[in-house]
């Protein structure tokens, strides 16, 4: 796997993002303070996630009350879900154990 | 083709760590904002589904780690992203204190800032710390980066 090109592009993808990742770090800790037309972006930026990110949605759910019932009814099958859809995956496999002995 | 369970768990955890350490420190603040041209509500999507992908292959790795120490399998488990010592032991610390962290500041985001101030301080020092020991665990294992086919070429100059 090591030896296939198309792995080693990943992984030199992988290397340069982390290199990008590391150089941002040192070039951030090392440049001057940010302007006031930075923090303004950096503001609307953390204003617009405040509206669409999770965090943001998870607020707007809290007015609507159709969505709210769908959610609570949809989590509470969830857990009996899960359980089924893993004993019905150890049937499986023992099954299928068994029959190729 | 024959892939390890490890060989797999090491590159899905670099991509998920790639990706976190990116999305992560767009919301350090102004300094840093413009590594995603200050989209921090695209930041705060990836960096919390990533996150919990995170959690999961960590999850999945310890509970191989304590099943293989269960069977009283000592083989050593080169791409394995946790161990007992080295590089492996780093990250088994610091993954564990990013996700212990983590946890908090999303846990306590609207009810204890005094927590989730202390929790995003070593959250972010945490992140300088282990990106520069990505560089130097990159560094040690370079001859990854080496392409095969100069590879194969050389072994031919030298038969």
């Amino acid at each position: 796997m090591m030896q296939k090109k198309w792995f080693k592009l990943f992984i030199w993808f992988i290397s340069t993002a982390l290199f990008f990742a590391a150089s941002s770090i040192v070039i951030a800790t090392y440049s001057p303070a940010p302007t006031e037309q930075q923090t303004m972006q950096y503001m609307s930026g953390m204003m617009s996630a405040m509206e669409k990110s999770l965090m943001g949605l998870s607020m707007s759910i809290e007015g609507d009350v159709e969505l709210k019932k769908i959610i609570s009814e949809v989590s509470s099958v969830t857990t009996t879900l899960v359980i089924v859809s893993i004993v019905t995956g150890d049937y499986v496999r023992r099954s299928r154990r068994k029959k190729n002995g | 083709m024959n892939v390890k369970f490890d060989f797999v768990m090491h590159w899905l955890w670099t991509i998920a760590f790639a990706l976190l350490a990116l999305s992560g420190l767009t919301m350090v603040g102004a300094k840093f904002s413009w590594i995603m041209n200050n989209d921090i509500a695209s930041a705060d999507i990836i960096h919390r589904i990533l996150a919990a992908i995170f959690v999961v292959l960590t999850l999945i790795s310890i509970l191989y780690e304590i099943i293989r120490g269960c069977k009283n399998n000592d083989k050593k488990q080169a791409w394995m992203i946790i161990g007992k010592s080295g590089y492996q032991l780093f990250t088994f610390i610091t993954t564990l204190i990013f996700i212990i962290t983590g946890i908090i500041i999303w846990v306590c985001m609207d009810t204890n800032m005094a927590a989730v101030a202390f929790c995003l301080y070593i959250h972010e020092k945490l992140t300088y710390i282990v990106v520069g020991s990505l560089i130097w665990h990159i560094y040690e294992k370079c001859h990854a980066l080496i392409w095969p086919k100069k590879a194969v070429a050389r072994s031919r100059i030298k038969k």
